[in-house]
């Protein structure tokens, strides 16, 4: 492993001047679950580590009774919204992410940032903030900017942040009521697994109980996470039952881009979106009924 | 109805406690030295070179760029090796090739330098141009007349083994029986995925005698093995010793010597320093040997009361592109196949064939994992057309003591019956299981009194006690996290009156301890154990020889507990043994307490017949899962598991459970995730992440009741325990699917994605 210098700015602007004093052997470093690996295996050799654990700020999370709105800094771990009992009754889609990411080891030191700058096709986390309709707040050396997380991948690996930008915090808009949410991994084993698919369903019911909006998200189903757009304009204006759900997850697969590869063959993979769609979708209107 | 694990051999005062391992302090505390840890004064760093490809020729190599850059010491190709330096079963194996690469994991060139960065860069620098041939990498095709040969100097692929048997009159048996069932199963690469990855450090004296410390199940077979090394390299008459460190879980991984000690002897010979190669996780998976990948198809039948009539087996195992101990695992497969349940009529023909894949070696279970699937499978698929209950099939053939079987087994004791019964009682079989739930069986038979492969199956021993009443002991068998430390301790400790932790066990060391032909078979703990209990009886005897004079009572009346000699009727004649020590030791012609005890048990080599009683007794046991099976995804949840076993006397019940759930779990991922994707040679999962060993959340509830059958030959009674734990965990969750939803998976690992496949052509 090529030994580096491990920087520690206590402010984002300070992290921002730290990385253009060094530029291209500098490196930020959230949980450094993935950059740390990168760097023994000399797949990333860089001079400067950049650790953005300091920033207090961007390890916040909050929600703001007023607005509804809430705020994942970029540095909150897995594990510290594992354990947040306000995440887990009002957002259990990201509990349900969260909570399968790694191992407890991983996830005590890995990000939420982290894990969507890392971009790869099955980030656990990024699924749910889709589904939430979540927007990054980035922060590079001209000012902020935002951008929907959606819209944050460009293809594995690789992510719309310029260099130098830090990805700050992720708000989630309020949530309308009568919403439920749920995501599976689907994967061979229990822990420190990838899916083989990442399935992420919200759904929201008007007092008439037909759908007000839904979202598929789906994780390995493409280069990128992706959202089911056409499931989810079937869904919307339906009163929602399971064989409304059972339809949706058959055109969700179909819109999927899935792949053979050594993990698990496109096939399984349709079928997982078709089952898991269906299951998703049942789990939030059990959510909505038990909420009313 | 079994005793509970905790009421086991109540009337010892050492075995058959729980006595945790001796060394899981030093472990958990890191301080255990390990071959990572091991750092002698001037040494070097090796690295190897493997082949870009899976079949080639090598046209030339350029090492000059390596041998010029600074740090590096030497650089070796395959000229550089002795001819005669070979490796493996049938020496096809010279640990760096030349000409011709058969595998990706062939070795072509070496480096050693100041340091492993550097050695890794200088094999960078190394530019080798091949031509790359054509590959084989199915067996069965390599079989074919046309193929294209792995080894040029062959006529075919196929290895000249003799694994071809028939007892009794198959074709007959055939004809007559009532029920006929014929299956083809299939069982894939598994690898051993030991914690602590291969290393070796190899240093010569300036009399260039040896010393190698290095991870090995067998120190005297590596011994014999270097010494020819030696040979090779024109260094005749010279000495080897051969240090284990800390070794970090053996599997049978170990069972052989490998290139990357060959090539530390070789680098540190040419550089006169020590060399030190250890493997990182990526060249664990690469470089090291996996189970044998098997097709098997099988035939038996039965009569109209459910007898079995005959067993019909034919094999064919992937052989890689060199061969080591895998191609003899037949000999092994061989007695479940003639042996599981009792059946006259037996046929079974194995076929050995070299492809361009990963040579496979010594895996837990040596060939009896692939062979019980498709028994166990078989059994099952075989009682429903038979119309009889699966477990009442079982027992109608089950074995019994006193039998002789077709290849010559003497079955001595067998609790078989008795664990079939257990893991009925846990399961409840009767009960019904609610829809996509189903419960399996599936039993097994290992050697349990040592497994004569080799010229010798024994083990020797030495005690020698101090002054104030503790023992060291230096045995040959070899300890790798199995527990042959407690195990020689206790039955030590019980033997001469004291405590396990007065026993103080060496095993590292050729140099200190006797020859043993190495920690395989499940031979330990009765081979070892019983070279360490002679030995025990031994100095026992002269002890009470020396009591006996001392307090004036005959022999036989002196007794050894709680560290006190004495005569039980006779309360004013008692002594620590500490005292009794010295008092024998500082005297006018003194003496100190020695013996040693050499133990080969009275086992057969199966000879060109392939019949013998290959082991001085077998161990017995039966494995039962309950599963539920989601019809939807094809995921197999499993809810609940019993391994049950016949392992003559349970010397300490804790590390006895460990090796069944370690066993069990290995097991699981054979029978459900577990595989070394190979592609057309090359391997695409060398890691963690994407090879799926079990995790600790995935691992279930085991139940693991110990049936006790105290065999007349054991130490104590005891047989061996540690392979039957992952024998027939595979069978057992295939006929647990099976039940469940009725959907016969025939090919390891059994995936969600073969079990949907299956559900879907099973539903239309």
């Amino acid at each position: 492993m090529k030994a580096f210098k491990y920087l520690s700015p206590t402010t984002v602007e300070e992290a921002i001047a730290f990385h253009g004093r060094h530029s291209e052997t500098a490196k930020y470093i959230g949980g450094g679950t993935d950059v740390i690996v990168k760097v023994k295996e000399g797949w990333m050799e860089p001079d400067y580590l950049i650790s953005l654990k300091k920033i207090e700020e961007m390890s916040e999370l909050h929600k703001n009774d007023a607005t509804g709105e809430l705020s994942i800094g970029a540095m909150v771990t897995h594990a510290t919204l594992e354990k947040s009992l306000m995440i887990r009754n009002e957002y259990p889609i990201i509990y349900d992410a969260v909570s399968n990411i790694g191992s407890l080891q991983v996830r005590n030191v890995g990000t939420i940032g982290g894990n969507l700058i890392n971009a790869v096709p099955s980030a656990d986390g990024a699924i749910p903030l889709i589904a939430l309709d979540g927007v990054a707040l980035l922060h590079g050396p001209d000012g902020e900017r935002s951008v929907e997380v959606k819209d944050l991948f460009i293809a594995p690996y690789k992510t719309v942040l310029k260099p130098r930008e830090i990805l700050k915090k992720i708000t989630i808009p309020p949530q309308e009521p009568h919403t439920g949410s749920a995501y599976i991994k689907f994967g061979r084993r229990a822990a420190m697994e990838l899916p083989l698919i990442g399935i992420g369903v919200l759904l929201t019911l008007d007092d008439d109980d037909t759908c007000a909006k839904a979202r598929i998200c789906l994780g390995v189903a493409a280069p990128t996470p992706m959202r089911a757009f056409d499931a989810e304009n079937f869904l919307v204006g339906k009163k929602i039952d399971e064989n409304i759900l059972i339809e949706a997850g058959k055109i969700a697969a179909d819109e999927s881009k899935v792949r053979d590869s050594i993990r698990g063959k496109a096939w399984h993979r349709k079928e997982m979106i078709r089952v898991h769609v269906r299951r998703m979708g049942l789990k939030c209107l059990n959510m909505i009924k038990d909420n009313y | 109805m079994s005793k509970s694990n905790n009421e086991l051999s109540s009337e010892f005062s050492v075995v058959g406690k729980r006595i945790p391992k001796l060394d899981a302090a030093q472990k958990a505390m890191g301080r255990a030295e390990y071959i990572q840890d091991i750092k002698l004064p001037g040494m070097l760093f090796g690295k190897i070179l493997y082949s870009k490809y899976a079949h080639a020729n090598i046209v030339k190599i350029d090492t000059s760029k390596a041998v010029a850059f600074p740090g590096v010491h030497a650089v070796l190709t395959g000229e550089d090796v002795p001819k005669k330096m070979k490796m493996g079963l049938i020496k096809d194996n010279p640990p760096i090739k030349k000409g011709k690469v058969c595998s990706f994991r062939d070795e072509v060139a070496a480096v050693a330098a100041i340091s492993p960065e550097i050695a890794k860069k200088a094999l960078g620098l190394i530019e080798i141009e091949y031509e790359e041939l054509e590959g084989i990498f199915d067996p069965e095709k390599a079989m074919e007349k046309n193929s294209p040969l792995v080894h040029d100097h062959l006529k075919s692929n196929v290895l000249k083994m003799p694994w071809n048997i028939h007892y009794g009159d198959v074709e007959k048996a055939e004809k007559e029986s009532a029920f006929v069932v014929e299956d083809r199963f299939t069982t894939t690469w598994v690898t051993h995925c030991c914690m602590g990855t291969s290393g070796a450090v190899a240093l010569f004296d300036a009399s260039e005698n040896l010393t190698i410390y290095t991870n090995t199940q067998i120190p005297s077979l590596a011994h014999k093995d270097f010494l020819e090394a030696l040979k090779a390299m024109g260094l005749e008459n010279k000495r080897v010793r051969v240090i284990k460190p800390v070794i970090g879980g053996g599997f049978g991984s170990k069972l052989d010597t490998y290139a990357y000690e060959h090539i530390a002897i070789l680098l540190a010979y040419k550089c006169h320093k020590p060399v030190k190669i250890v493997f990182d996780r990526v060249e664990e998976f690469k470089a090291t040997s996996t189970r044998q990948p098997t097709v098997t198809y099988i035939k038996q039948g039965c009569d109209k009361n459910g007898k079995l009539t005959f067993r019909n087996m034919r094999m064919v195992l992937d052989n890689g592109g060199h061969t080591s101990w895998g191609a003899t695992t037949p000999s092994v497969m061989l007695m479940p196949i003639s042996s599981l349940y009792r059946v006259e009529n037996v046929k079974y023909n194995a076929k050995c064939v070299y492809t361009n894949n990963t040579y496979s070696q010594a895996m837990r279970g040596y060939g009896n994992p692939q062979a019980t699937f498709a028994i166990e499978s078989s059994m099952d698929i075989l009682a429903e057309k038979a119309g009889i209950d699966r477990i009442e099939f079982r027992r109608i053939n089950k074995n019994r003591s006193g039998d002789e079987t077709p290849q010559g087994l003497k079955i001595t004791s067998c609790g078989l019956e008795e664990c079939i019964d257990a893991v009925k009682e846990e399961l409840k079989f009767d009960g019904k299981n609610e829809k996509g739930v189903g419960t399996g069986i599936a039993s097994l038979i290992h050697v349990g009194g040592g497994a004569r492969i080799y010229g010798s199956d024994g083990c020797g021993a030495i005690l020698k006690m101090d002054d104030y009443g503790k023992v060291d002991i230096f045995t040959g068998g070899t300890d790798m996290g199995q527990g042959l430390d407690n195990i020689t301790a206790q039955i030590v400790a019980e033997e001469l009156g004291l405590l396990a932790e007065d026993i103080n066990v060496v095993h590292s060391d050729t140099d200190i301890c006797p020859w043993d032909v190495g920690a395989h078979a499940s031979r330990s703990t009765f081979v070892a154990g019983n070279a360490a209990l002679g030995a025990a009886k031994k100095v026992k005897k002269k002890i009470q020889d020396f009591a006996s004079k001392l307090f004036d009572v005959p022999c036989e009346k002196i007794e050894l507990k709680d560290k006190l000699v004495f005569v039980p009727e006779d309360k004013e004649k008692s002594m620590t043994i500490g005292k009794l020590l010295r008092k024998a030791h500082f005297r006018p012609g003194g003496t100190m307490l020695m013996a040693e005890h050499f133990y080969d048990p009275d086992n057969q080599n199966m000879g060109k017949e392939l019949k013998g009683n290959m082991s001085m007794t077998y161990s017995f046991g039966a494995h039962g899962a309950k599963v539920k099976v989601d019809e939807e995804t094809g995921k197999v949840e499993v809810l609940e598991y019993v391994a049950a076993h016949d392992v003559g006397r349970a010397i300490n019940p804790l590390l006895l459970e460990g090796q069944v759930y370690g066993g069990v779990v290995m097991g699981l991922g054979y029978a459900l995730t577990e595989e070394v994707t190979i592609k057309d040679g090359k391997i695409m999962n060398a890691n963690f992440r994407d090879y799926k060993l079990f995790t600790a959340k995935d691992a279930v509830k085991i139940k693991a009741p110990v049936i006790e059958t105290i065999d007349k030959d054991g130490p104590f009674g005891a047989k061996g325990i540690g392979e039957p734990g992952c024998v027939p965990t595979a069978p057992a969750i295939a006929n647990a699917i099976y039940d469940a939803v009725g959907v016969r998976i025939k090919d390891l690992p059994i995936t969600p994605e073969k079990v949907l496949a299956a559900l879907k052509e099973k539903n239309g």
